[in-house]
């Protein structure tokens, strides 16, 4: 699937290679820890060491967990978007079948703020049981004014709803001038763009299970932070941290919207106290997309100027969005390209539904998105290639910021020199078009602490405090383990996502892979060390001279002196080597880029869009498994498919209940709606690691929305790409419409 | 979900004796697909469920040449069958297009005509629609992008089944048997607008059963059915037709077309059948025949768009029976 | 071990609440200069309040940086 990066540097890109601002940080060559020039596991294609339990469904997720006398959780949501409390009995509860334990999660008197919004909760003997004992409390409610969308909240005549304002404005940011950037303009576009909000859709939902054991408390959490979980559950329940255990095996998908115990942890903690046995409490799909964070709606009404030679010289731009009830909604804009004269102003809308939270790449696919957009419209304008017109607009090209050369190579592999002008001329309904977006990212991280062990059986054991999420950071520390002892990687084991462990940061923002590959490879090399030590002796060198490689440790300067692995183990006796280290800089960095093409097929007579083919040109640093770099790639291009076309959180204009809270009409790319995907990953070993998980998300749904416009001649401005868009943009512009 | 009685039925004869009379309070389970979920979501709360597998799960035969399909007939083998395979292409290519495989590896022909509607408001219980016997349909100035453009309210459903498309094309009768006996009834009769009968769908009553769909002979008969949905992975159609055309050269002689998840029935088009008669069959006639079956359209507030791809699916159904490429 | 930026740049010890958290509080980066450069300022932090582990402390008014201050006069503050 994917090509063996190869980066000639064309000529005229390298004359401009300006670094900008400051360059970020390279990897240190000279770090005692640097990763070696010659990598035998590392940048290769590595399987999954747990993939055969997973696909055997062995793994055990939180949502698998069974613990001898458990009970199930259940909570009572508000039915509606904005309530007061005025009573709340759980009696009745109580009194039904197999019920242990309820707690009440608001307060009498407390405000309801969505629909979904938690009240109280409940244990009992069975799952159904539990649903039925929730069903049994009795609340009273004072139904108050709400707004359900957007537009409700905007009027001027919307009830007050939220404590200051169901609005607040953003300070206006400005750079260059706006009067002059116009007035330099040959063209100018005016137009809104939108986004909707997509909620996570992790397919392990959020939950877990608790288990006191008098004042100590252990709990198997779907989270993506085993020891930010720990500090959040001691927190909020007012217990020492060092009473907390938080344990994530493995773990189905968080995006972002997984960094504590949540509401439902803390109620099923509770519950777990009051009944006295472990409790599960994992939330359904429904729950899932009323209280567990989206990502939240963008627009922006734009006025961009272009010069007769395809120069952007002026942005100037309204937003607003909704994060739901008094959560905010920013995303940057515009988005990579320079405009050196700028103007924005962007304004949090407030409405009574779920609260967004971080969700991969937060602001950034809006951002693009609409940004891309815009771009493909001022190409049209001055009659440009859209390649072109970017490479002309974009900012210098630096280690971080390689989209000239990463569009250059990926038009000559994506054949866009096929691709035709805006509205395919083929006659039929079937219509298709090419498209194309940058991204760039951060992915820097630090603070992972680890510990290895060398047994006297010649065991390797790496215990790290990191998680999971499903992306490979097992096989990923294996890898660097088995690289650096000259090791494979199956004699390694590695243990994680459990707060016993050494500490690690939450896994967000894709600082996951570089803040423990480094914390791995220090924290190894120093074991090694350590085993160097302990076996000199018998094998009659320094201990400074002592490396490992091919299953031995031997001399670096005589290397037929030396000991197998097992033997020099063996040297060890009872006593095993072990040490604690952590993440160091100089062997990861900060900043990516890439850029993604799409194809699309769209059926002019249904409105229906197709995906025919995706490529993204990607780097990532240092690759450390380039099977899972690339399932990154996968997963991130997918979900794009799924905010290009279909996912939408659906509220009722009239109540601002959600009418597709579940996985029927809240659509998802299946299997035959995923494209062919192509990947080129850019490896830059002399940076070091940087992550991957967020960047290839941001932007596809740009590349697609692009391609569709170039399919069908029309420029649908909003997303998904739904029929009924779609159909009513051609008939607009039948109608003598909109361009 | 509610607790409920479970009862297993072996025949025809047990199954009756298990029904009630009153709605929703007994309700015969088949392969389930429809109806957990309508437990899990509490739109359907029944004492007693009555498992009715063993019904006849066979296709035969008639002796006038058509076939007898038993309720109890998996989608997965109808859509297998040789003569339906053979004859009957708008009915195979409709079962085909049902769900996904599981759900055609469960799923009934009888589940698949019963199922209830999957209007978003009537399946969730936190809105008491008209349906359910609340007292306003939610979809009336709501989200109504996937409900009906023909039917007149005052539910704006559209029929979920599959099946009953062609079924109503094709002219076929369902019998039913209950405690006044056995009777067999036109599928275009079998489904009911909401104006007649709102609490459900069908002419059937509690107390009886759908046993058999009885399909006549196909004769010389060209069929197809066309199908827009927006996911080529599950997902339900935003309209479909089914059409059933006797040619003699490339003249229509007879037509049938029917429209399918635009109206709470199956929606055949009298307008589109008339403007084909008598003509040869080709990319304009198709088309004409097309607007005439959606001139009467009458859409709501989000869901114009839903004429040019009930259009589409019209035209292309005639196209396909027809074997003409566009 | 090296950590050579604050913990949150958006939540302070000294200024704000105890109990307000967000997710840059649980997740260590390290700075791509390129990140303002590119981007201008905008703020998607969505914020929760340990109290409540909503969006909204117990008193039910928002939980962000710019309430959980100290001297706000909120009694849930900490
Ligand atoms: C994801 C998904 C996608 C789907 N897509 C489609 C689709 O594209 N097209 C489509 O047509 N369907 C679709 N379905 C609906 C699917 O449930 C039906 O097609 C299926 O055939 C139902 O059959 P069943 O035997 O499982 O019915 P059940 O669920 O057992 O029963 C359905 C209803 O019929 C009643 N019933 C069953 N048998 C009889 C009988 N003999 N007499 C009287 N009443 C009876 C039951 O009481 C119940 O109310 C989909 C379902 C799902 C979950
Ligand atoms: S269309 Fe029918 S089922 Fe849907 S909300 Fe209206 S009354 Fe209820």
């Amino acid at each position: 699937m994917a090509d063996e990066p190869m980066m000639p540097l064309d000529e005229s890109i390298a004359g401009e290679q300006v670094a900008e601002v400051n360059l970020p940080a390279t990897a240190n060559p000279n770090s005692p820890y640097a990763w070696p020039k010659e990598r035998r596991i590392l940048s290769t294609r590595v399987n999954r060491i747990d993939g055969p339990v997973k696909v055997s469904g062995r793994a055990k997720y939180s949502y698998d967990m069974k613990r001898p006398g458990m009970l199930y959780g259940r909570i009572l949501r508000s039915p509606h978007p904005h309530a007061r409390i005025t009573a709340l009995d759980l009696g009745p509860a109580l009194k039904m079948p197999g019920v242990k334990a309820a707690v009440p999660i608001a307060k009498v008197g407390g405000k309801l703020m969505y629909v979904g919004d938690e009240v109280a909760a409940v244990a009992a003997v069975t799952e159904d049981q539990a649903r039925d004992a929730a069903r049994a409390i009795k609340v009273e409610y004072e139904i108050l004014p709400f707004l359900a969308n957007v537009e409700q909240a905007l009027q001027p005549e919307a009830p007050p709803v939220f404590e200051g304002g169901n609005v607040k404005a953003s300070q206006t940011e400005e750079e260059g001038s706006i009067t002059a950037g116009f007035a330099a303009a040959a063209h100018i576009v005016e137009q809104t763009y939108n986004t909707q909000v997509q909620t996570h859709v992790s397919l392990e939902t959020h939950g877990c299970m608790c288990e006191w054991e008098g004042e100590k408390l252990t709990a198997w959490v779907s989270t993506q932070a085993v020891h930010g979980t720990r500090e959040g559950f001691a927190t909020s329940l007012g217990i020492p941290q060092a009473n907390v255990r938080v344990i994530t095996e493995h773990m189905g998908g968080g995006f972002g919207s997984k960094f504590g115990p949540d509401v439902q942890g803390i109620a099923c903690a509770r519950l777990a106290k009051e009944a006295k046995a472990p409790v599960q409490l994992m939330l359904d799909r429904r729950e899932e997309h009323l209280a567990a964070g989206n990502r939240p709606s963008a627009y922006a009404k734009i006025k961009a100027g272009v010069s007769a030679d395809g120069m952007l010289t002026a942005f100037e731009a309204e937003s607003w969005g909704t994060g739901g009830a008094g959560a905010s909604s920013g995303f940057p804009l515009p988005y990579i390209y320079t405009f050196p004269n700028r103007r924005r102003v962007h304004k949090d809308v407030y409405i009574n539904a779920g609260q967004q939270r971080a969700m991969r790449a937060p602001g950034h696919p809006q951002g693009c998105f609409i940004t891309e957009m815009l771009m493909d419209e001022l190409a049209d304008r001055v009659k440009m290639d859209p390649i072109e017109f970017r490479i002309r607009n974009l900012p210098p090209q630096a280690p971080n910021a390689m989209w000239r050369e990463y569009f250059k190579i990926g038009a000559s592999k994506f054949g866009w020199d096929k691709r035709h002008a805006t509205g395919d001329p083929t006659p039929g309904p079937i219509k298709r078009g090419m498209g194309c977006a940058a991204n760039r990212w951060g992915g820097g991280g630090r603070g992972t602490q680890a510990q290895c062990e060398i047994l006297p059986d010649g065991g390797v054991v790496v215990r790290c405090g990191t998680q999971d999420l499903g992306v490979g950071t097992r096989t990923l520390i294996a890898v660097i383990a088995a690289e650096t002892l000259g090791l494979q990687v199956k004699d390694i084991k590695v243990e994680l996502g459990d707060s016993n462990y050494p500490f690690s940061g939450g896994s967000g923002g894709s600082t996951t892979a570089p803040a423990v590959s480094p914390a791995i490879r220090v924290t190894v090399s120093k074991v090694l060390q350590e085993l160097a030590t302990r076996v000199a002796p018998a094998i009659g060198v320094a201990a400074a001279d002592i490396t490992a490689s091919g299953g031995r440790v031997h001399s670096k300067t005589t290397p037929g002196k030396g000991l197998s692995w097992a033997d020099a183990c063996k040297r060890l006796q009872t006593t095993p080597v072990s040490v604690n280290a952590g993440w160091e800089p100089g062997l990861s960095a900060s900043g990516s880029s890439g850029v993604q093409f799409a194809e699309v097929s769209v059926d002019i007579e249904t409105g229906i869009a197709k995906v025919d083919r995706i490529l993204c040109v990607q780097d990532c640093g240092l690759i450390v498994n380039q099977l899972t770099a690339e399932s990154q790639c996968i997963g991130g291009m997918v979900m794009g498919v799924g905010y290009a076309l279909y996912e939408d959180r659906i509220l009722d204009r009239n109540t601002a209940m959600q009418v597709n809270p579940n996985m029927e009409w809240y659509l998802v790319p299946g299997m035959s709606d995923i494209p062919k995907i192509d990947i080129m990953l850019m490896n830059q070993p002399e940076r070091g690691v940087i992550g991957i998980g967020e960047p290839p998300t941001i932007s596809t749904a740009a590349a697609i929305a692009n391609a569709v416009a170039n399919a069908i001649g029309v420029r649908v401005r909003s997303i998904p790409l739904t029929p009924q868009k779609v159909l009513t943009a051609l008939e607009g512009e039948r109608a003598g419409g909109t361009q | 979900m509610k607790p409920f009685a479970y009862v297993k039925a072996a025949n025809e004869q047990q199954a009756l004796a298990a029904l009630g009379r009153e709605r929703g309070k007994v309700l015969p389970l088949a392969g389930g697909m429809d109806l957990v979920s309508l437990l899990k979501d509490r739109i359907a709360t029944p004492d007693r469920l009555v498992n009715v597998k063993g019904l006849d799960g066979t296709i035969t035969a008639t002796p006038d040449g058509g076939l007898r399909i038993g309720s109890a007939v998996r989608l997965v083998d109808l859509q297998a069958h040789p003569t339906v395979t053979a004859q009957y292409q708008a009915l195979m290519e409709a079962a085909a297009e049902v769900g996904t495989p599981q759900i055609r590896n469960l799923g009934t022909v009888g589940g698949n005509l019963m199922q209830r509607p999957r209007c978003w408001y009537y399946r969730n219980e936190e809105f008491p629609c008209l349906k359910k016997g609340g007292a306003r349909c939610y979809s009336v100035d709501g989200e109504n992008q996937f409900h009906a453009i023909f039917g007149g309210g005052p539910c704006h459903i559209v029929h979920p089944s599959s099946l009953a498309v062609p079924l109503v094309a094709f002219g076929a009768k369902v019998r039913i048997v209950g405690p006044r006996g056995e009777r067999e009834v036109l599928a275009e009769e079998f489904f009911e607008l909401p104006e007649r009968n709102l609490y459900g769908e069908t002419a059937l009553r509690p107390d009886e059963l759908l046993t058999h769909v009885i399909v006549p002979p196909a004769r010389a008969m060209k069929s197809a059915t066309y199908e827009v949905r927006f996911r080529s992975s599950h997902d339900w159609p935003i309209a479909f037709a089914s059409v059933a055309l006797q040619l003699q050269g490339s003249t229509v002689t007879d037509a049938r077309v029917v429209l399918g998840a635009v109206a709470p029935i199956p929606w055949r088009s009298p307008e589109a059948e008339a403007a084909l008669k008598g003509q040869p069959l080709n990319e304009a006639t198709a088309t004409k025949a097309a607007e005439a079956a959606l001139a009467g359209a009458t859409p709501m507030t989000q869901n114009a768009y839903k004429v040019q791809v009930a259009k589409t699916a019209v035209k292309r159904a005639l196209l396909h029976a027809a074997g003409v490429s566009a | 071990m090296a950590h050579p930026v604050p913990e949150s740049r958006l939540v302070s010890p000294d200024v704000h609440c105890a109990h307000l958290r967000h997710k840059g509080m649980y997740v260590l980066t390290t700075p791509d200069p390129g990140e303002q450069k590119h981007a201008g300022t905008w703020d998607a932090t969505a914020y929760w309040c340990t109290q409540t582990q909503k969006a909204m402390g117990p008193d039910g008014s928002a939980a962000n940086a710019a309430c959980c201050v100290a001297g706000n006069g909120r009694g849930c503050c900490h």
